[in-house]
């Protein structure tokens, strides 16, 4: 083992001397991909199986990823990239599989709802069809079943069911001993995502008493109520798990600490939305915002059109720049959050983890910088 | 230079922003295919060159490795490292095509190459004194820096740069000539001597010491091949780099000038200062589409194989500013590039007397 270990450092080092770069084994990407994309080394690549049509706007894929992929705990999720027009794009989505199902056949399954507007969600619907290869990273986050078993209810709104359609399955597989509730919220019966599995998990699960509530289907909308927590039997005993639209999460947290259920006992987890488009009358009124400089774990705020550059001068950093006006790349670095205007053309970038030029960048609300 | 109102330059500015900005909300699909296939074809010559190599005993073989491998280099130097390096696709946000993260097939580091070529050379170009590209602090081209009697021999000095010119580029930062003039320590350099020598050697450990161990009982063909290509790529390139800002027009500038300059007057110096060179579709892809080193220099994070269509606009926003556009054959052009090596080398007055024409 060590032998081998010692191997593959020394054959590590040696390819950065050969090809100049820190991921040797990604050099032959280019030609190896044509022969078969499963053959890249710069990410993980999982070939689509299988395409389901869950609802109108919701898709389950089925991936293969490559076997060298670490595997997954029910109710985490990975990060996927995909080429959208020339531009790599990374998302974060839940796995919605049962871990099962990749121990036994290699298999994973994202549940993607197209989002209004949503550039990559809408890019999958239309261009991942059977054969094409995505890139995947590995699994994480800690929405992840309580050990030992304990009474457990599931709070989820649309398409926030998708981690918690993989806990079920990991729940009925490994017979969790205790009392399991699901209230699911749609707006119409239409929209209930994977119906056909929430359904026989009913059936063959014993323990989950599952509760599907259409919130749009009468003239007044239907939320999440005080009668719905306090139908739940020992609420307080529960391990409870959010996931879905914010609106439903406020909602949801609200009733919960009304019902006496400990912040400890409440888990939520990332849900996406659809960004909500910038407003360019806006865009001038709300120039500057909270920055975050991760590695050097400081934080600064700004108003107007400072630059991030000059935000970080001024709070004491000295990244490393050059022109100062936007020609020489020298301050470039990645944003991981947060929204920035560019000086120059005066566009708003993404709201995702990109390249940007600290000298020509004015934070649009809070930005958070990998540096 | 051409001497512009600010309002010009504003009017000079906001032209050229327009070109920018039309490019880069085209940006898309089709350049990164471009550079995604540029990137196979030189992965395919390196690999193929690397493997014939070691049957170089055979001369068509020979020949062909040493070629393939050349021509390797000469694209990823030219087509992709520079280009990526001055952040022509960092919007593409693939990590392996990222300006900061970049590093190339040639003996300067690249940190140390973004600091002295992307900031000091696109920041200062062509201003005697604060860009040290302006003849490598080894040449005289102008007669803004005095005759000295070593200078009679600099065509010779040019030959050995050529050669030898990874190298000459690779300590470019030591700032030899100031250490010499007492005006900064070797100390001083320290840091950078380490990162040079780490780079060069990891160079030099590819090219001349491992690859030709490994095929050992043809080593010296592989060393003979190996060197050949790096000497075709070190020849190749500062002919082309030669050929951007030491042609007869291109201009200098002095610093005094270029103080609190605005956007219009940088634009106007680029503009004046560099000049390109004519060709087919391999010459720009071998010279990493510095043959249009005008556009580049005015848009240096546009992918370099969209210049070609921005010239056009960029010859048109020049006839209507009435500002020179210096293009050439290469021939004609690189002729004139020798002969300002000459030209310079000889005293002021000899000079004068023989080519009858100030400046």
């Amino acid at each position: 083992m060590l032998a081998r270990n010692t191997q593959t450092k020394a054959l590590h080092w040696l390819g950065k001397q050969l090809f100049n770069r820190n991921d040797p084994a990604a050099f032959f990407d280019p030609l190896l991909e044509k022969f078969d994309p499963m053959l890249v080394q710069a990410y993980t690549p999982a070939r689509v199986e299988q395409v389901i049509q869950e609802t109108a706007d919701t898709r389950t894929f089925l991936l293969k990823p490559a076997a060298r992929w670490q595997g997954f705990q029910a109710g985490q999720h990975v990060n996927i990239c995909v080429d959208v027009g020339g531009v790599r794009r990374t998302r974060t989505f839940s796995l919605s599989g049962s871990p099962r199902l990749w121990a036994q056949q290699g298999l994973v399954t994202l549940t993607i709802k197209r989002l209004p507007g949503g550039l990559v969600t809408n890019w999958l619907h239309d261009n991942l069809s059977l054969g094409a290869v995505i890139g995947l990273g590995e699994a994480f986050g800690d929405f992840l079943l309580p050990e030992p078993p304990q009474p457990v209810l599931f709070i989820a709104g649309g398409s926030g069911i998708t981690p918690v359609l993989s806990q079920l399955e990991a729940m009925a597989a490994q017979d969790f001993l205790a009392p399991v509730t699901l209230l699911y919220f749609v707006r119409t019966q239409q929209d209930v995502i994977a119906a056909e599995r929430l359904k026989a998990l009913a059936n063959r699960y014993s323990a989950l008493t599952l509760n599907v509530i259409a919130t749009h289907e009468n003239d007044k909308p239907r939320y999440l109520n005080s009668q719905d927590l306090a139908g739940v039997r020992d609420l307080k005993a529960r391990q409870v798990f959010l996931c879905g639209p914010k609106g439903l999460m406020d909602l949801a947290n609200e009733l919960l600490h009304q019902h006496g259920v400990h912040e400890k006992d409440i888990h939520s987890t990332f849900f996406s939305a659809a960004a909500p488009a910038l407003n360019p009358d806006l865009a001038n009124q709300t120039l500057g915002g909270h920055v975050q400089f991760e590695k050097s774990n400081l934080k600064a705020s700004s108003e107007g059109d400072a630059s991030l550059l000059e935000i970080a001068e001024a709070s004491g950093l000295t990244p490393r720049h050059g022109c100062r006006m936007g020609i020489c790349h020298q301050c470039s670095c990645r944003k991981t959050s947060g929204t920035v205007i560019n000086r120059l053309t005066g566009q708003a970038s993404g709201p995702g983890d990109e390249s940007i030029q600290l000298c020509i960048s004015i934070p649009h609300g809070p930005v958070a910088i990998d540096a | 230079m051409k001497q512009m109102t600010e309002n010009q330059l504003q009017e000079l500015a906001q032209d050229l922003n327009t070109i920018r900005d039309e490019v880069v909300a085209d940006l898309g699909e089709k350049d990164a295919r471009y550079i995604r296939r540029v990137i196979r074809l030189h992965r395919a010559l390196e690999v193929g060159g690397r493997v014939m190599m070691p049957f170089g005993f055979i001369p068509p073989v020979f020949a062909a490795a040493t070629l393939s491998l050349g021509l390797s280099k000469i694209i990823e130097n030219m087509e992709i490292g520079h280009n990526v390096m001055h952040g022509q696709y960092d919007w593409m946000n693939d990590p392996s095509l990222h300006s900061q993260t970049y590093e190339w097939d040639t003996a300067c580091s690249s940190d140390s190459w973004r600091r002295t070529h992307n900031y000091e050379h696109h920041t200062y170009t062509n201003i005697i004194g604060k860009d040290r590209d302006y003849g490598y602090a080894l040449l005289r081209l102008s007669d803004d820096e005095k005759w000295h009697p070593a200078h009679s021999l600099q065509f010779f000095n040019y030959l050995l740069l050529s050669v030898f010119f990874q190298w000459g580029v690779g300590l470019h930062e030591l700032e030899f000539e100031r250490i010499r003039s007492g005006e900064i320590r070797l100390r001083d350099k320290l840091p950078f001597l380490k990162d040079a020598l780490r780079k060069g050697g990891r160079q030099a450990f590819k090219d001349y010491v491992f690859f030709p161990l490994i095929t050992f009982p043809v080593a010296p063909v592989v060393l003979a091949g190996n060197l050949g290509a790096n000497l075709i790529r070190n020849l190749w390139s500062s002919t082309v780099i030669f050929c951007g800002h030491f042609t007869q027009d291109a201009e200098t500038f002095n610093e005094k000038d270029c103080e609190n300059e605005s956007k219009g007057h940088w634009y106007l110096r680029q503009l004046t200062g560099s000049s390109n060179f004519t060709g087919n579709k391999w010459v720009h892809l071998l010279s990493g589409h510095l043959s249009y080193q005008i556009e580049h220099h005015v848009f240096p994070d546009l992918p370099a194989y969209r210049y070609p269509e921005i010239s056009e606009k960029v010859q048109a926003v020049c006839r209507k500013h009435g500002i020179g556009y210096n293009t050439g054959t290469f021939r004609h052009q690189y002729g004139t590039v020798v002969k300002r090596i000459l030209k310079y080398s000889l005293p002021d007055r000899l000079r004068l007397r023989l080519t009858n024409q100030p400046a």
